[in-house]
Protein backbone atom coordinates (compact mmCIF):
# COMPACT_ATOMS: atom_id res chain seq x y z
CA UNK A 1 0.00 0.00 0.00
CA UNK A 2 1.06 2.99 -0.69
CA UNK A 3 1.74 5.76 2.07
CA UNK A 4 1.72 9.86 2.32
CA UNK A 5 4.54 10.05 4.68
CA UNK A 6 7.23 13.17 4.99
CA UNK A 7 10.76 13.44 4.82
CA UNK A 8 11.00 12.58 8.58
CA UNK A 9 9.09 9.59 9.00
CA UNK A 10 10.81 8.16 5.15
CA UNK A 11 13.69 8.88 7.44
CA UNK A 12 12.41 6.68 10.42
CA UNK A 13 11.33 4.10 7.74
CA UNK A 14 14.75 4.23 5.92
CA UNK A 15 16.02 3.14 9.64
CA UNK A 16 14.03 0.26 10.11
CA UNK A 17 15.37 -1.23 6.87
CA UNK A 18 18.89 -0.86 7.65
CA UNK A 19 17.95 -2.60 10.42
CA UNK A 20 15.60 -5.21 9.76
CA UNK A 21 18.03 -8.03 9.63
CA UNK A 22 19.11 -7.13 13.38
CA UNK A 23 15.97 -6.82 14.58
CA UNK A 24 14.54 -10.78 12.93
CA UNK A 25 17.91 -11.77 14.81
CA UNK A 26 17.05 -10.37 17.82
CA UNK A 27 13.46 -11.85 18.15
CA UNK A 28 14.52 -15.01 17.51
CA UNK A 29 17.32 -14.86 20.18
CA UNK A 30 14.85 -13.09 22.99
CA UNK A 31 12.27 -15.68 22.03
CA UNK A 32 15.06 -18.41 22.80
CA UNK A 33 16.10 -16.65 25.62
CA UNK A 34 12.49 -16.81 26.78
CA UNK A 35 11.40 -20.59 25.96
CA UNK A 36 15.03 -21.66 28.07
CA UNK A 37 14.52 -19.65 31.22
CA UNK A 38 10.61 -20.89 31.16
CA UNK A 39 11.41 -24.36 30.63
CA UNK A 40 13.67 -24.73 33.29
CA UNK A 41 11.43 -23.01 35.75
CA UNK A 42 9.10 -25.86 34.76
CA UNK A 43 6.56 -22.78 33.50
CA UNK A 44 4.32 -25.05 30.99
CA UNK A 45 3.12 -22.07 28.48
CA UNK A 46 0.72 -22.47 24.94
CA UNK A 47 3.18 -20.59 22.90
CA UNK A 48 5.90 -18.01 22.49
CA UNK A 49 5.54 -16.38 19.60
CA UNK A 50 7.94 -13.93 18.03
CA UNK A 51 7.53 -11.15 15.34
CA UNK A 52 9.17 -8.23 13.82
CA UNK A 53 6.74 -5.44 12.62
CA UNK A 54 5.97 -5.33 8.84
CA UNK A 55 6.80 -1.98 6.83
CA UNK A 56 3.81 -1.98 5.95
CA UNK A 57 2.58 -2.20 9.70
CA UNK A 58 5.05 0.61 10.54
CA UNK A 59 4.48 3.19 7.32
CA UNK A 60 0.68 3.24 8.60
CA UNK A 61 2.03 3.60 11.80
CA UNK A 62 4.16 6.59 10.96
CA UNK A 63 1.06 8.16 8.39
CA UNK A 64 -1.00 8.16 11.68
CA UNK A 65 0.72 9.41 14.19
CA UNK A 66 4.54 10.00 12.84
CA UNK A 67 5.02 13.34 14.60
CA UNK A 68 4.57 11.52 17.80
CA UNK A 69 8.14 9.75 17.24
CA UNK A 70 11.71 11.38 17.15
CA UNK A 71 13.04 8.58 15.65
CA UNK A 72 13.02 4.67 15.58
CA UNK A 73 14.14 4.19 19.20
CA UNK A 74 10.58 5.53 20.20
CA UNK A 75 8.89 2.61 19.00
CA UNK A 76 8.23 0.05 21.14
CA UNK A 77 6.78 -2.92 19.05
CA UNK A 78 9.49 -3.21 16.36
CA UNK A 79 10.52 -5.96 17.79
CA UNK A 80 7.60 -8.16 19.49
CA UNK A 81 6.91 -11.09 21.62
CA UNK A 82 4.05 -12.42 22.82
CA UNK A 83 3.98 -15.41 25.74
CA UNK A 84 0.13 -17.18 25.87
CA UNK A 85 -0.11 -19.31 28.65
CA UNK A 86 -2.56 -21.98 29.70
CA UNK A 87 -3.98 -20.31 33.49
CA UNK A 88 -3.79 -16.94 34.84
CA UNK A 89 -1.38 -16.70 37.47
CA UNK A 90 1.27 -18.22 34.82
CA UNK A 91 1.20 -14.63 33.38
CA UNK A 92 2.44 -13.46 36.63
CA UNK A 93 5.41 -15.70 36.68
CA UNK A 94 6.27 -15.33 33.22
CA UNK A 95 6.16 -11.83 34.23
CA UNK A 96 8.46 -12.53 36.46
CA UNK A 97 10.56 -14.02 34.49
CA UNK A 98 10.90 -11.03 32.05
CA UNK A 99 11.78 -9.07 34.58
CA UNK A 100 14.93 -11.29 35.73
CA UNK A 101 16.06 -11.38 32.17
CA UNK A 102 15.58 -7.71 30.47
CA UNK A 103 15.05 -4.47 31.83
CA UNK A 104 11.71 -3.19 32.37
CA UNK A 105 10.71 0.25 30.81
CA UNK A 106 7.89 0.35 33.88
CA UNK A 107 6.98 3.75 32.46
CA UNK A 108 5.53 2.27 28.84
CA UNK A 109 4.70 -1.08 30.44
CA UNK A 110 1.01 -1.62 30.47
CA UNK A 111 -1.42 -4.24 33.06
CA UNK A 112 -4.29 -3.84 31.11
CA UNK A 113 -5.83 -6.28 33.91
CA UNK A 114 -5.44 -2.99 36.21
CA UNK A 115 -7.02 -1.00 33.83
CA UNK A 116 -10.83 -2.11 33.30
CA UNK A 117 -13.43 -0.83 35.70
CA UNK A 118 -14.78 -3.17 38.11
CA UNK A 119 -18.23 -3.32 35.77
CA UNK A 120 -16.56 -3.63 32.22
CA UNK A 121 -15.49 -6.73 30.92
CA UNK A 122 -12.63 -6.82 28.14
CA UNK A 123 -9.32 -7.26 26.89
CA UNK A 124 -6.67 -8.54 29.70
CA UNK A 125 -2.67 -8.42 28.86
CA UNK A 126 0.48 -7.66 30.70
CA UNK A 127 2.45 -5.53 28.37
CA UNK A 128 5.77 -4.92 29.09
CA UNK A 129 8.40 -3.11 27.27
CA UNK A 130 11.93 -3.79 27.78
CA UNK A 131 15.60 -3.64 26.74
CA UNK A 132 18.61 -5.74 26.48
CA UNK A 133 22.44 -5.67 26.35
CA UNK A 134 23.38 -5.81 22.77
CA UNK A 135 20.35 -4.24 21.68
CA UNK A 136 19.82 -0.54 21.40
CA UNK A 137 16.01 -0.63 20.65
CA UNK A 138 13.33 -1.26 22.69
CA UNK A 139 10.85 -4.32 22.38
CA UNK A 140 7.32 -5.14 23.56
CA UNK A 141 6.42 -8.79 25.38
CA UNK A 142 2.67 -9.21 25.60
CA UNK A 143 1.88 -11.88 28.19
CA UNK A 144 -1.51 -13.63 28.91
CA UNK A 145 -4.08 -16.48 28.83
CA UNK A 146 -4.94 -18.43 26.53
CA UNK A 147 -8.51 -17.54 26.81
CA UNK A 148 -7.44 -13.73 26.72
CA UNK A 149 -6.13 -14.61 23.88
CA UNK A 150 -8.78 -15.87 22.18
CA UNK A 151 -10.99 -13.14 22.73
CA UNK A 152 -8.36 -10.39 21.52
CA UNK A 153 -8.24 -12.44 18.36
CA UNK A 154 -11.93 -12.45 17.98
CA UNK A 155 -12.33 -8.69 18.73
CA UNK A 156 -9.21 -7.95 16.36
CA UNK A 157 -11.18 -9.67 13.98
CA UNK A 158 -14.93 -8.85 14.29
CA UNK A 159 -13.55 -5.48 16.34
CA UNK A 160 -11.66 -2.36 15.87
CA UNK A 161 -9.22 -2.84 12.69
CA UNK A 162 -12.45 -3.59 10.59
CA UNK A 163 -12.76 -0.15 9.80
CA UNK A 164 -16.53 -0.29 10.16
CA UNK A 165 -17.71 1.00 13.52
CA UNK A 166 -19.65 -1.79 15.10
CA UNK A 167 -23.25 -1.68 16.64
CA UNK A 168 -23.52 -1.41 20.71
CA UNK A 169 -25.29 -4.93 20.52
CA UNK A 170 -21.99 -6.75 18.98
CA UNK A 171 -19.92 -4.76 21.33
CA UNK A 172 -22.08 -5.63 24.16
CA UNK A 173 -22.01 -9.85 23.26
CA UNK A 174 -17.77 -9.56 22.84
CA UNK A 175 -18.05 -7.98 26.11
CA UNK A 176 -19.92 -10.49 27.99
CA UNK A 177 -17.66 -13.05 26.51
CA UNK A 178 -14.83 -11.32 28.10
CA UNK A 179 -16.74 -11.51 31.62
CA UNK A 180 -17.19 -15.26 30.88
CA UNK A 181 -13.77 -16.11 29.70
CA UNK A 182 -12.91 -14.47 32.81
CA UNK A 183 -14.38 -16.41 34.99
CA UNK A 184 -13.42 -19.93 32.90
CA UNK A 185 -9.73 -18.70 33.72
CA UNK A 186 -10.73 -18.31 37.33
CA UNK A 187 -12.24 -21.49 37.32
CA UNK A 188 -9.43 -23.59 35.60
CA UNK A 189 -6.63 -21.87 38.56
CA UNK A 190 -8.93 -22.77 40.74
CA UNK A 191 -9.23 -26.72 39.57
CA UNK A 192 -5.37 -26.24 39.20
CA UNK A 193 -5.12 -25.48 42.68
CA UNK A 194 -7.34 -27.88 44.07
CA UNK A 195 -5.71 -30.91 42.21
CA UNK A 196 -2.74 -29.37 42.93
CA UNK A 197 -3.82 -29.94 47.09
CA UNK A 198 -5.48 -33.51 46.32
CA UNK A 199 -2.42 -34.98 45.07
CA UNK A 200 -0.25 -33.63 48.04
CA UNK A 201 -3.12 -35.21 50.16
CA UNK A 202 -2.81 -38.58 48.36
CA UNK A 203 0.74 -37.94 48.24
CA UNK A 204 0.98 -37.94 52.15
CA UNK A 205 -1.38 -40.48 52.66
CA UNK A 206 0.51 -43.00 50.86
CA UNK A 207 4.15 -42.08 52.52
CA UNK A 208 2.23 -42.81 56.19
CA UNK A 209 0.49 -46.11 54.52
CA UNK A 210 -2.82 -44.92 55.11
CA UNK A 211 -3.60 -46.59 51.68
CA UNK A 212 -7.07 -47.70 52.64
CA UNK A 213 -7.96 -44.42 52.70
CA UNK A 214 -6.83 -43.60 49.91
CA UNK A 215 -9.05 -44.52 46.79
CA UNK A 216 -7.96 -45.90 43.55
CA UNK A 217 -7.77 -43.20 40.62
CA UNK A 218 -5.52 -41.99 38.68
CA UNK A 219 -4.06 -39.62 40.72
CA UNK A 220 -3.86 -41.84 43.77
CA UNK A 221 -2.39 -44.72 41.49
CA UNK A 222 0.53 -42.48 40.44
CA UNK A 223 1.34 -41.58 43.64
CA UNK A 224 1.14 -45.10 44.94
CA UNK A 225 3.62 -46.12 41.85
CA UNK A 226 6.22 -43.54 42.57
CA UNK A 227 6.39 -46.28 45.82
CA UNK A 228 7.23 -48.51 43.33
CA UNK A 229 4.88 -51.15 44.49
CA UNK A 230 5.93 -54.34 41.59
CA UNK A 231 9.85 -53.69 41.76
CA UNK A 232 10.54 -56.30 43.86
CA UNK A 233 8.29 -58.80 41.87
CA UNK A 234 10.18 -57.53 38.80
CA UNK A 235 13.48 -57.98 40.05
CA UNK A 236 13.01 -61.68 41.00
CA UNK A 237 11.73 -62.30 37.99
CA UNK A 238 14.00 -60.89 36.10
CA UNK A 239 16.76 -63.11 38.54
CA UNK A 240 15.11 -66.49 36.86
CA UNK A 241 17.22 -65.94 33.85
CA UNK A 242 19.42 -62.55 34.99
CA UNK A 243 17.43 -60.83 32.40
CA UNK A 244 17.22 -56.67 32.34
CA UNK A 245 14.02 -55.09 33.37
CA UNK A 246 12.63 -52.73 30.97
CA UNK A 247 11.17 -50.11 31.91
CA UNK A 248 7.42 -49.01 30.92
CA UNK A 249 4.24 -47.20 32.04
CA UNK A 250 2.25 -49.11 34.27
CA UNK A 251 -0.98 -46.74 34.23
CA UNK A 252 -2.80 -49.32 32.10
CA UNK A 253 -3.05 -51.77 34.88
CA UNK A 254 -5.03 -48.89 36.49
CA UNK A 255 -8.05 -50.27 34.62
CA UNK A 256 -7.13 -53.85 35.11
CA UNK A 257 -7.09 -53.02 39.14
CA UNK A 258 -10.69 -51.60 38.95
CA UNK A 259 -11.94 -54.31 37.01
CA UNK A 260 -10.88 -56.23 40.09
CA UNK A 261 -12.69 -54.69 41.80
CA UNK A 262 -9.86 -52.57 43.58
CA UNK A 263 -11.40 -49.54 45.04
CA UNK A 264 -8.61 -48.08 47.12
CA UNK A 265 -4.69 -48.53 47.15
CA UNK A 266 -5.06 -50.45 50.56
CA UNK A 267 -7.08 -53.44 48.19
CA UNK A 268 -4.38 -53.08 45.85
CA UNK A 269 -1.34 -53.56 48.07
CA UNK A 270 -3.17 -56.27 50.05
CA UNK A 271 -3.39 -58.04 46.14
CA UNK A 272 0.11 -57.47 45.41
CA UNK A 273 1.06 -58.98 49.20
CA UNK A 274 -1.53 -61.92 48.28
CA UNK A 275 -0.59 -62.86 44.73
CA UNK A 276 2.84 -62.36 44.54
CA UNK A 277 4.17 -65.76 45.56
CA UNK A 278 1.72 -67.08 42.56
CA UNK A 279 2.73 -64.74 40.09
CA UNK A 280 6.43 -65.47 41.12
CA UNK A 281 5.80 -69.14 40.20
CA UNK A 282 3.87 -68.68 36.74
CA UNK A 283 7.00 -66.46 35.38
CA UNK A 284 9.33 -69.09 36.79
CA UNK A 285 7.13 -71.82 35.14
CA UNK A 286 7.22 -69.56 31.78
CA UNK A 287 11.30 -68.43 32.02
CA UNK A 288 13.02 -71.27 33.31
CA UNK A 289 13.29 -73.87 30.46
CA UNK A 290 13.90 -70.44 28.29
CA UNK A 291 16.81 -68.25 27.27
CA UNK A 292 14.68 -64.92 27.62
CA UNK A 293 16.82 -62.32 29.26
CA UNK A 294 14.77 -59.71 29.13
CA UNK A 295 11.14 -58.30 30.44
CA UNK A 296 9.10 -55.41 30.88
CA UNK A 297 8.45 -53.86 34.20
CA UNK A 298 4.75 -55.07 33.14
CA UNK A 299 5.48 -58.76 33.79
CA UNK A 300 5.28 -58.19 37.45
CA UNK A 301 1.35 -56.43 37.10
CA UNK A 302 0.54 -58.62 34.67
CA UNK A 303 0.92 -62.11 36.37
CA UNK A 304 -0.15 -60.31 40.12
CA UNK A 305 -3.15 -60.04 38.23
CA UNK A 306 -3.14 -63.48 36.51
CA UNK A 307 -2.59 -64.71 39.73
CA UNK A 308 -5.31 -63.17 41.33
CA UNK A 309 -8.11 -63.84 38.70
CA UNK A 310 -7.23 -67.71 38.76
CA UNK A 311 -6.90 -67.72 42.51
CA UNK A 312 -10.36 -66.43 42.40
CA UNK A 313 -12.16 -68.51 39.85
CA UNK A 314 -12.02 -66.12 36.82
CA UNK A 315 -10.75 -68.45 34.72
CA UNK A 316 -9.97 -68.14 31.40
CA UNK A 317 -12.48 -65.18 30.64
CA UNK A 318 -11.11 -63.04 33.48
CA UNK A 319 -7.63 -63.33 31.92
CA UNK A 320 -8.98 -63.08 28.14
CA UNK A 321 -10.53 -59.75 30.08
CA UNK A 322 -7.59 -58.25 31.10
CA UNK A 323 -5.68 -58.80 28.01
CA UNK A 324 -8.69 -56.64 26.39
CA UNK A 325 -8.01 -54.27 28.18
CA UNK A 326 -4.57 -53.75 28.12
CA UNK A 327 -4.02 -54.55 24.45
CA UNK A 328 -7.72 -53.91 23.00
CA UNK A 329 -10.42 -56.85 22.58
CA UNK A 330 -8.61 -59.74 20.43
CA UNK A 331 -9.73 -63.24 19.58
CA UNK A 332 -6.08 -64.24 20.06
CA UNK A 333 -6.21 -63.03 23.99
CA UNK A 334 -8.53 -66.34 23.86
CA UNK A 335 -5.47 -68.49 23.49
CA UNK A 336 -3.01 -67.15 25.78
CA UNK A 337 -5.84 -66.99 28.39
CA UNK A 338 -6.33 -71.20 27.89
CA UNK A 339 -2.70 -71.29 27.84
CA UNK A 340 -1.97 -69.87 30.75
CA UNK A 341 -4.93 -71.57 32.42
CA UNK A 342 -3.12 -74.66 31.29
CA UNK A 343 0.48 -73.51 32.98
CA UNK A 344 -0.85 -72.32 36.23
CA UNK A 345 -3.10 -75.44 37.04
CA UNK A 346 -0.89 -77.86 38.76
CA UNK A 347 1.65 -74.51 40.41
CA UNK A 348 1.32 -74.06 44.22
CA UNK A 349 -0.70 -71.25 44.08
CA UNK A 350 -3.78 -72.77 42.64
CA UNK A 351 -4.40 -74.82 45.74
CA UNK A 352 -3.76 -71.93 48.63
CA UNK A 353 -6.73 -70.82 50.13
CA UNK A 354 -7.73 -67.25 48.56
CA UNK A 355 -7.75 -64.70 51.97
CA UNK A 356 -9.91 -62.35 50.49
CA UNK A 357 -8.45 -59.21 49.52
CA UNK A 358 -11.06 -56.64 49.67
CA UNK B 1 16.80 -64.95 8.65
CA UNK B 2 15.76 -62.26 5.62
CA UNK B 3 14.52 -58.88 6.27
CA UNK B 4 12.45 -57.46 3.44
CA UNK B 5 11.97 -53.70 3.78
CA UNK B 6 9.23 -51.72 1.78
CA UNK B 7 8.04 -48.33 1.89
CA UNK B 8 5.09 -46.67 0.75
CA UNK B 9 3.51 -43.59 1.38
CA UNK B 10 4.69 -43.08 5.08
CA UNK B 11 4.37 -46.96 5.94
CA UNK B 12 7.33 -48.90 6.18
CA UNK B 13 6.69 -52.98 6.02
CA UNK B 14 9.26 -55.30 7.25
CA UNK B 15 8.77 -58.82 6.53
CA UNK B 16 10.84 -60.86 8.64
CA UNK B 17 11.00 -64.76 7.36
CA UNK B 18 12.72 -67.45 9.06
CA UNK B 19 14.26 -67.39 12.95
CA UNK B 20 14.98 -64.32 14.37
CA UNK B 21 17.27 -65.67 17.23
CA UNK B 22 20.63 -64.38 18.39
CA UNK B 23 23.21 -65.26 15.96
CA UNK B 24 20.44 -63.98 13.05
CA UNK B 25 20.17 -60.77 14.94
CA UNK B 26 23.36 -59.11 14.02
CA UNK B 27 22.34 -59.29 10.19
CA UNK B 28 18.88 -58.29 11.48
CA UNK B 29 20.18 -54.77 13.05
CA UNK B 30 21.61 -53.85 10.03
CA UNK B 31 18.64 -54.99 8.05
CA UNK B 32 16.12 -52.61 10.11
CA UNK B 33 19.11 -49.75 9.76
CA UNK B 34 16.93 -47.78 7.16
CA UNK B 35 13.89 -48.36 9.31
CA UNK B 36 15.72 -46.39 12.06
CA UNK B 37 16.74 -43.51 9.76
CA UNK B 38 13.12 -42.44 9.18
CA UNK B 39 10.93 -43.54 11.76
CA UNK B 40 8.40 -40.77 11.69
CA UNK B 41 5.80 -42.76 9.61
CA UNK B 42 4.22 -46.25 10.84
CA UNK B 43 6.23 -49.31 10.76
CA UNK B 44 4.57 -52.77 10.25
CA UNK B 45 6.83 -55.36 10.99
CA UNK B 46 4.95 -58.29 9.47
CA UNK B 47 5.88 -61.55 11.19
CA UNK B 48 3.94 -64.23 9.17
CA UNK B 49 6.71 -66.03 8.09
CA UNK B 50 8.76 -65.18 11.23
CA UNK B 51 8.85 -69.08 13.28
CA UNK B 52 11.28 -67.81 16.47
CA UNK B 53 12.08 -64.64 18.11
CA UNK B 54 14.66 -64.59 21.03
CA UNK B 55 15.48 -61.93 23.18
CA UNK B 56 18.17 -60.53 21.14
CA UNK B 57 15.26 -60.34 18.54
CA UNK B 58 13.09 -59.04 21.40
CA UNK B 59 15.88 -55.83 21.60
CA UNK B 60 15.38 -55.19 17.85
CA UNK B 61 11.53 -54.80 17.82
CA UNK B 62 12.25 -52.91 21.14
CA UNK B 63 15.09 -50.42 19.41
CA UNK B 64 12.30 -49.57 16.26
CA UNK B 65 9.80 -48.95 19.05
CA UNK B 66 11.62 -46.66 20.63
CA UNK B 67 13.15 -44.85 17.27
CA UNK B 68 9.66 -44.75 16.73
CA UNK B 69 8.42 -43.27 19.64
CA UNK B 70 11.36 -40.61 19.58
CA UNK B 71 9.61 -39.26 15.86
CA UNK B 72 6.08 -39.49 17.14
CA UNK B 73 5.62 -42.60 14.63
CA UNK B 74 3.93 -46.18 15.93
CA UNK B 75 4.27 -49.74 15.37
CA UNK B 76 2.57 -52.23 14.46
CA UNK B 77 3.60 -56.32 14.72
CA UNK B 78 1.39 -57.73 12.89
CA UNK B 79 0.64 -61.98 12.32
CA UNK B 80 2.71 -62.88 14.50
CA UNK B 81 2.38 -67.09 15.37
CA UNK B 82 0.72 -68.47 18.83
CA UNK B 83 4.59 -69.33 20.06
CA UNK B 84 6.19 -65.70 19.49
CA UNK B 85 2.68 -64.27 21.06
CA UNK B 86 3.40 -66.55 24.03
CA UNK B 87 7.09 -65.11 24.17
CA UNK B 88 5.84 -61.67 23.82
CA UNK B 89 3.13 -62.30 26.75
CA UNK B 90 5.68 -63.86 28.88
CA UNK B 91 8.06 -61.02 28.62
CA UNK B 92 5.35 -58.46 29.31
CA UNK B 93 6.00 -56.97 25.89
CA UNK B 94 2.29 -57.39 24.71
CA UNK B 95 1.18 -54.44 25.22
CA UNK B 96 4.52 -52.76 24.46
CA UNK B 97 3.28 -53.16 20.51
CA UNK B 98 -0.10 -52.79 18.76
CA UNK B 99 -0.43 -56.02 17.71
CA UNK B 100 -2.56 -57.52 14.61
Amino acid sequence: MNRLLDAHCEQILQEYRDHLPEFQKQALAIQHTLRTTLDKAGIIVASIESRVKTEDSLAGKLELKGAKYKSLADITDIVGLRVITYYSEDVDKVASAVDRLFDIDWENSVDKRKLLEIDTFGYLSLHYICTKKGFEYRFEIQMRTILQHAWANMNHDTGYKSGVEIPTYYRRSLSRMAGLLELVDEEFSRIRVELADYRRKVQALVASGNLDDAPLDLETYRSFLDMEPFDRLNRNIAGINQAEIQPVSLLPYLEVFQFLECKTLGDVDRLIKECSDGAFQLASYQMALTDLDIISSSVGPQNLCIAYILKRGGGSVGIKRMFDILNGPSDSHEMLAEFLLEQAKDLPFMNEKSHGTH
Amino acid sequence: MEVFIEKENNVTTARFVGRLDTPASQEVSKSVEPILEDPSGTIVLDCKDMEYISSSGLRIFLTIRKAAASKGGKVIVKDINNDIRQVFMMTGFLNLFEIQ
